[in-house]
């Protein structure tokens, strides 16, 4: 895989430096990825800034942004780093999640507040980064999620299947609105302080809501 | 582009006319809030500082601190005259509409029509409102509920025409649909969504929203 087999083979970026200096990088981005954490989670994604997040890794702010293009990405990476976990749990169980499709979908969103709520202003963080204009569209986060848009998209095509969700139902549209209702519930985080019990309930019964637009009914 | 209220010259004294010195002030707030329009619109919420917005304004600091205690309270006199003038198109809309449906259509399409041309705003609202110190101040203007009461009274009206039935859970739609109504502001900042698109998907969501509500 050495760069000797002709010159300079399309690899893909970062793939070439040799190996010292690519543990060194490695780790270099975990730290920041760990302070960004922790400060997206205290102040917020507009009273974080990168010279924080270098200061508080203990890197220079050059050496981020040799690994970031943007504030936005590392929050993207922060996210990923948390999320993908979460949806390898969430793939593994949802096949043996019972129930009717609305009570399906309660479960798996009952799940994400759950998870979200321990580090709630990151996930404020988070949405409120999907207003940034500087980002790179491949970067903007919330809204984007597809593993979430795949797994909601699983459910539904499930009820088709078994026969509560109309065939012809426009799986595109319910998954925005599903998705929508779920980022705007973290709006009484901001107004109220809920907790992710509070946050469940009201979702549960806009699920209910969105289900009886989507419902096979006899 | 100017929505400014000319209420707050009048209020100190009804009975008499504005002094001179109290209309320099009020020339003086009308200039830094037309400055620190533009500054919003072009740098964003965070972009724009206290300084630029001075002296884009021609004034000192100073002369802008006496008028607002901070950045977030311009920007809130800013929000405010906007929504303001969003409810009565939204309230205007919601007249011409044929059915419930088609009357939340057309408030939705007002509000996205009325940011067409302020999408930077818009974009910087939203940061704001998501932030855990500025947003409950934002998303608690007494005329951002009122907007909220808008889709309110439009589904209560059509319950007490027979529109919906009796059960559509009228609360919890209504916030559905402000949510929704608000969801659709990204498409339309970051990736250029004309009207017609942003109708046709508006439309699509209402009817969803609406389905358990149907009568029979």
């Amino acid at each position: 895989m050495k760069a000797d087999v002709g010159p300079t083979p399309p690899l893909p970026s970062g793939k070439a430096a040799p190996p010292a200096r690519q543990s060194q990088k490695e780790a270099t981005r975990q730290r920041v990825i760990a302070a960004a954490r922790e400060l997206f989670d205290t102040h917020g994604y507009e009273g974080t800034t990168i010279r924080e997040i270098a200061r508080h890794a203990g890197v220079a702010v050059g050496s981020v942004f040799t690994t970031f293009a943007s504030k936005g990405e590392i929050l993207s990476e922060v996210m990923a780093a948390r999320l993908d976990p979460l949806y390898a749990e969430i793939d593994r169980v949802m096949p043996h999640v019972r129930g009717s499709t609305a009570d399906r979908l309660r479960t798996m969103f009952a799940v994400h507040f759950e998870f979200e709520a321990r580090h709630v202003r990151l996930f404020l963080s988070h949405i409120a980064a999907a207003y940034d204009w500087t980002l790179a569209p491949g970067v903007r986060p919330y809204g984007r999620n597809q593993r979430l848009r795949e797994v909601i998209r699983e459910t539904l095509r499930r009820g088709q299947a078994e026969g509560d969700v109309r065939p012809d139902a426009d799986l595109d549209e319910v998954i925005d609105l599903l998705v929508s209702a779920y980022a705007w519930t973290y709006r009484l985080v901001v107004t109220s302080n809920a907790d992710a019990k509070a946050m469940i309930a009201v979702m549960d019964r806009q699920i209910g809501l969105i289900a009886d637009g989507f419902a096979l009914r006899a | 582009m100017k929505h400014i209220s000319p209420n707050s010259v009048a209020a100190d004294s009804p009975a008499r006319a504005p002094t001179r010195r109290a209309l320099a002030k009020q020339q003086t707030r009308l200039k830094v809030l037309a400055a620190a329009r533009r500054l919003f619109s072009e740098q964003g919420y965070e972009g724009a500082t206290i300084r630029d917005i001075a002296s884009a304004a021609g004034m000192s600091t100073g002369a802008v601190f006496a008028n607002f205690t901070d950045k977030s309270d311009l920007f809130r006199e800013i929000m405010i005259d906007d929504i303001e003038a969003l409810i009565a198109s939204m309230r205007e809309a919601a007249e011409r509409g044929r059915n419930v449906e088609d009357g939340l259509l057309k408030m939705f399409m007002a509000g996205y029509t009325f940011y067409k041309t302020r999408l930077q705003l818009a974009r910087a609202a939203f940061s704001v409102s998501w932030d855990k110190d500025g947003g409950p101040t934002l998303r608690g203007l007494p005329n951002n509920v009122t907007m909220q009461d808008l889709f309110t009274e439009s589904l209560a009206n059509a319950v007490t025409r027979g529109e919906l039935s009796q059960e559509a859970e009228v609360k919890l739609r209504s916030q559905m649909l402000f949510d929704t109504y608000l969801s659709n502001f990204p498409q339309a900042i970051f990736e250029g969504w004309s009207l017609d698109a942003l109708q046709a998907r508006a439309r699509d969501q209402i009817r969803i929203l609406l389905a358990g509500a149907r009568r029979g």
